[in-house]
């Protein structure tokens, strides 16, 4: 009983969701079969944490969401993971960047879809700050802005990013 | 603070996508509860954003549901057993897992079990305490019921004693045997005497217009209720009176003590 249970629980989220968190964990990690390993990573998780689950904050849907970009950026920041990509001959950014370009399939649907829409500046934010998992502080660093305008342009970017999704 | 500004501030997207700071999600849940505006602009942008994310999303390899179906559900069935030697790198520590949930488990049972033993005393005591009132209650009532017994006696004579001036609102009552002449008071409402005096029961007769008493005993007055005394046994009496006498009681009584007394 509890058996069948659980089945139709699981059947009832993989066919509801599965192509949502497959997509955005492609988005994050370029590597297919990396992409993989953390897609069941993320339903694993999802299983056993489903009882932290909080209605109160938010859709079961966000929840997961955030639980396999919050995987997917780990695996990317790995040290696993950066072992393998320095046997690319390319730089991690570079690689990276080559992912994004190489597999326009990924960068086609879903929420990078509509980051194609927002001016270059703000795509860079997003990217960084969502598909990428760098802080506030991190990308001040990386694009050579004071932390306040980082703060003020990546809030302007989400407003532009809502008006896309709305 | 102004609701609107905060809401269209970019923060409700922020939190949704999980781009906020630790303080800032917390101030965002904490506005959540007090304004229901937020909590609907938040999940007007989740079902937006849930749209959008499941707009030609890929479909995963067809393998992938199976490996992590069989990852669920054998896990479950079998009980996992702790590796000896070290798990490789990059795998889910299991021995790490396992002895980190044991001694959570044995927190939880010392917990738990000081939790039942401190309810398992304080059952026992309680039962201590319903043990002895119950003891008390039914001693009260196998006094209760002796003293009706002996008043239900035939050819017992009841006789009403009514306050007087003294103690208008007192009442009592004799049973009094005419065949054995036994005497039993039932004290209905008497105000507690002072400590160095006490009751005492007189028979009255009236003889040739000359009144004679009778003392027919000390009343030690107990707190419990409906108590039935056993007094002096009395062969004549036209009347019966109680007055408030010197401790070690008296010979004759004090009239100008009378408390209760019953019609001539």
């Amino acid at each position: 009983m509890l058996n069948e249970q659980s089945n139709d629980a699981f059947n009832y989220l993989y066919d509801n969701y599965s192509g949502a968190i497959y997509t955005i964990i492609n988005q994050i990690v370029p590597d297919k079969d990396m992409a993989s390993d953390v897609m069941q990573e993320v339903f694993v998780n999802i299983w056993r944490k489903i009882n932290t689950y909080d209605a109160g904050k938010g859709r079961l849907f966000t929840w997961m969401l955030n639980i396999a970009r919050n995987a997917s950026i780990d695996k990317v920041r790995s040290k696993g993971y950066r072992d393998n990509q320095k046997n690319q001959p390319m730089t991690e950014n570079e690689s990276r960047g080559m992912a994004m370009s190489t597999n326009p399939m990924v960068n086609d649907v879903g929420l990078k879809k509509v980051l194609t829409k927002l001016n270059e500046e703000h795509r860079k934010l997003i990217d960084l700050s969502y598909f990428q998992g760098f802080t506030h502080e991190e990308i001040a660093k990386l694009m050579g802005i004071p932390l306040g305008t980082v703060k003020t342009r990546i809030r302007t970017a989400i407003i532009q990013l809502r008006k896309m999704i709305a | 603070m102004n609701i609107k500004e905060y809401i269209s501030s970019g923060v409700v997207e922020g939190y949704v996508l999980g781009l906020l700071t630790a303080q800032e999600r917390f101030e965002f849940e904490q506005y959540c509860e007090a304004y229901p505006e937020l909590k609907e602009a938040r999940t007007a942008f989740e079902l937006a954003l849930e749209k959008q994310a499941m707009e030609n999303s890929i479909i995963p390899p067809a393998d992938l549901r199976q490996k992590i179906a069989s990852k669920i559900f054998d896990e479950n069935k079998t009980a996992p057993v702790i590796p000896i030697q070290a798990t490789p790198p990059g795998k889910f520590n299991w021995a790490k897992f396992v002895a980190a949930a044991s001694v959570i488990l044995l927190v939880g049972a010392i917990w738990w079990s000081m939790n039942l033993k401190n309810e398992n005393d304080k059952l026992k005591s309680d039962n201590v305490a319903l043990q002895n009132d119950l003891k008390n209650s039914q001693d009260s009532i196998a006094q209760i019921i002796a003293g009706a017994n002996h008043i239900q006696k035939e050819g017992m004579k009841m006789v009403g004693l009514n306050g007087t001036a003294n103690s208008p609102r007192s009442f009592a009552t004799v049973y009094w045997d005419t065949a054995s002449h036994d005497v039993y008071l039932l004290v209905n409402n008497l105000p507690k005497p002072p400590s160095d005096e006490h009751y005492q029961l007189w028979a009255l007769l009236k003889t040739n217009n000359q009144l004679q008493t009778i003392d027919l005993g000390m009343l030690q007055l107990s707190q419990k209720p409906l108590q039935v005394y056993k007094m002096t046994n009395a062969r004549e009496a036209q009347a019966f009176a109680i007055t408030l006498e010197k401790k070690d009681g008296n010979p004759d009584p004090n009239l100008q003590k009378i408390y209760v007394m019953s019609d001539l």
